[in-house]
């Protein structure tokens, strides 16, 4: 689940970025319009310049001719207020009416900071006495009483970052908590997605803002889900048909394989007879094992076969097969030779006993059965680093290189899904691959030693 | 081997295919019993079993009227005897095995007739081996029931031990029995480790029975794999 904190890392980063992307476009907007507006307009110098202009002569003072039409321009109209009557002593032409031509020290403080008649008035120093110059009324605000306390303007790069940083903080937190909805109703839908991929059944509540994709993800895991039970339930009536077709079938085979063998045993019958009926006693045998193939191995396939892995010792259970073999073959056609070393009392695995058996038991039966005319089996169990092995092999008839390489490679028509010619026949070794497999080893088939066939099987040691 | 006594028991079989019923009766008829009765549902079988008093019941697994495992658990409330299951289903062989449903043993269908005659005589034996006879061996009788090897005369007694590797053997007589199931009967299961002392205890056995305990006649090791014991005929 790392999608969520990635989603929001990456949102917090973009909103950052924006905030500080802004916060210097401002900056450079608010410094671009005061330059525009300075460069224009600044009447405490246009003040400071009138002043110096002024010229006396012995008719009076005379301003500039250049700088008396640029005031006329703008609408300004200027006094000289002398230093020792505070009389005006000279104005431009017209002056507004209501403007005195004559001041108190109050009104030239006064008019210093603010208005006269509510002109805004910008003084200027013209030797001892004083220029005023008095602005249109709507063109200029005066801030008139600019004291600042010492220790804000002290602080006050400080102040504006902390101011910055709170803002930071106060947007983020606004951001977070807006999108921690959007990110609540995403959180169950991207669960729901992965465990979509799972094949996990998935219903995410269909409210919220985002409900038109819950409801989409849990229509996609019904469909899901249906599809897995059609699956497997055609899977199982599949393993059942054949379970059933096996059932049905073991009961009149009993009875022919039974009478069969009473005949071949009949001593009062002829030869030739006994040996018609022997025919019939190892063909119905054979019928007999291919049933019970048939059902455990489209059990196998459709996982439909319980395991119940314990502890066992793979010397015991090869040997108890081998034995079962003798027993049942007094006669002795198809000797067997019990190969493991003496030494060797006890390879541990971890098997479902009764699998390997039928593995191992599979694999003598092969022996027995593609060599009708007798041969030696050979069962040989062996301990390997990390691994158990059983080895059968033989002195049979054997196989070419082209079809021991299919016996290994070539699938199945049991888990084939595509009609070709080189499909594997014969559930035998079928089983013995799916059950070795389902126990996590290998099932390896070449020629033997000894001239026939043989197949090794390794698990792994526990 | 002296099964004559076995063959007197009386055998309740209990399956809904008639002619399998009748294949039955005649392969152990042909092996030599003679008290056979048969039913073909859990009604007949109920009532049968209370004139006929089986000593032993062959049950197939699937009847008409109900299944074999509660024919079974009906049949255990009106008296003690052993059990043998006939399936057709290959898959119940988990049941049997996993669940311990109180079966003294199971076949598979098909099954050739040597194998369920053998099973029935190992089940007998093992059941009723207070009433058993001596058993002959070549150079001495074994007396399971006193736990006694009689040879020349003479009386030895048998360890605990013996006689359990030695009934194992018997139930099996003329097979072979590899070491690890005579383990098990000696040692309880998962007896791992005990080869050496199974061999000790073998070597006593020989002792006891054989005239020649380094050319055995009777109880022989097949190598590797275990021993099988030889019964004399009758």
């Amino acid at each position: 689940m790392k999608t969520i904190p990635k989603l929001i890392r990456r949102f917090v980063g973009i909103l950052l970025l924006s905030f500080l992307l802004l916060l210097f476009l401002n900056f450079l907007l608010l410094s671009i319009c005061v330059k525009g507006q300075a460069s224009n307009l600044s009447p405490w110098q246009t003040a400071q310049e009138v002043a110096q202009a002024l010229q006396q002569d012995h008719t009076g003072y005379h301003l500039p001719q250049d700088l008396a039409q640029e005031l006329q321009l703008h609408q300004v109209w200027a006094i000289l207020i002398d230093n020792t009557t505070l009389q005006v002593i000279w104005h431009t032409d017209p002056l507004p009416e209501g403007v005195p031509l004559s001041y108190s020290i109050a009104d030239i403080a006064s008019l210093t900071q603010g208005y006269v008649h509510d002109y805004p008035t910008f003084p200027g120093r013209a030797g001892d006495n004083l220029v005023v110059l008095g602005y249109p009324q709507d063109s200029f605000w005066k801030h008139m009483w600019p004291s600042w306390d010492y220790d804000f303007i002290a602080h006050l790069p400080r102040n504006l970052l902390l101011v910055l940083a709170l803002n930071l903080i106060l947007v983020c937190l606004i951001y977070v908590t807006a999108n921690s909805r959007l990110l609540r109703s995403i959180k169950p839908i991207v669960c729901g997605i992965q465990a979509l991929s799972t094949k996990e059944a998935v219903y995410i509540r269909e409210t919220g803002l985002l409900s038109e994709l819950s409801l989409a993800i849990n229509r996609a895991s019904e469909i899901l889900q249906s599809q897995e039970r059609q699956l497997r339930k055609r899977d199982t009536a599949r393993a059942n048909w054949i379970a059933g077709v096996s059932h049905d079938i073991r009961t009149p085979l009993s009875m022919v394989m039974g009478y069969a063998a009473q005949l071949r045993d009949d001593a009062q019958l002829p030869s030739q007879v006994c040996q018609k009926a022997a025919v019939i006693v190892s063909q119905s045998q054979r019928m007999g094992n291919l049933i019970q193939d048939l059902n455990l191995a489209s059990r196998l396939e459709y996982n439909m076969q319980p395991i119940h892995p314990q502890p066992e010792n793979l010397v015991a259970i090869a040997r108890q097969v081998v034995v079962d073999f003798m027993n049942l073959d007094p006669e002795g056609r198809h000797p067997i030779v019990w190969e493991t070393e003496e030494t060797l009392a006890f390879c541990p695995v971890h098997v479902d006993r009764n699998l390997i058996s039928r593995a191992v038991s599979n694999l003598i039966q092969n022996c027995i059965r593609h060599n009708e005319k007798g041969c030696t089996i050979h069962v040989q169990v062996t301990s390997k680093d990390q691994d158990c092995l059983v080895e059968v092999a033989d002195d049979g008839t054997g196989a070419t290189e082209e079809q021991i390489m299919r016996l290994n490679s070539a699938p199945h028509y049991m888990s084939c899904q595509e009609n070709t010619t080189l499909q594997q026949h014969g559930l035998g070794l079928l089983i013995v691959k799916q059950v070795i497999a389902a126990h996590g080893g290998s099932t390896q088939i070449g020629r033997s030693v000894y001239g026939g066939m043989s197949v090794r099987l390794t698990l792994p040691r526990r | 081997m002296d099964t004559a006594y076995l063959k007197e028991k009386r055998l309740l079989l209990v399956d809904d295919e008639q002619e399998l019923l009748d294949m039955l009766l005649s392969i152990l008829k042909a092996e030599g019993f003679r008290h056979i009765a048969t039913a073909r549902s859990v009604q007949e079988a109920l009532p049968l079993a209370d004139t006929f008093r089986p000593e032993l019941a062959i049950l197939d697994v699937m009847l008409p009227d109900g299944d074999g495992f509660s024919l079974m658990e009906r049949l255990r409330q009106k008296g003690e005897y052993p059990i043998l299951f006939l399936t057709a289903r290959g898959e119940e062989e988990d049941k049997f095995q996993g669940f311990g449903l109180g079966a003294d043993d199971y076949m598979v269908k098909p099954f050739l007739p040597r194998e369920l005659t053998f099973r029935i005589l190992a089940i007998l034996r093992r059941c009723y081996k207070g009433e058993s006879p001596l058993v002959k061996l070549a150079h001495c009788e074994l007396d399971f029931h006193r736990a006694e090897v009689l040879r020349d005369g003479e009386q030895i007694p048998l360890t605990a031990k013996e006689h359990a590797i030695l009934s194992a053997l018997y139930r099996n007589a003329g097979r072979i029995v590899t070491m690890d199931s005579l383990c098990e009967a000696a040692w309880g299961e998962n007896p791992f480790g005990y080869e050496n002392s199974l061999m000790a205890h073998i070597r006593r056995i020989r002792e006891k029975i054989e005239q020649n305990p380094s050319r055995p006649v009777s109880l022989l090791t097949v190598k590797g794999l275990g021993y099988k014991l030889v019964v004399s005929q009758e």
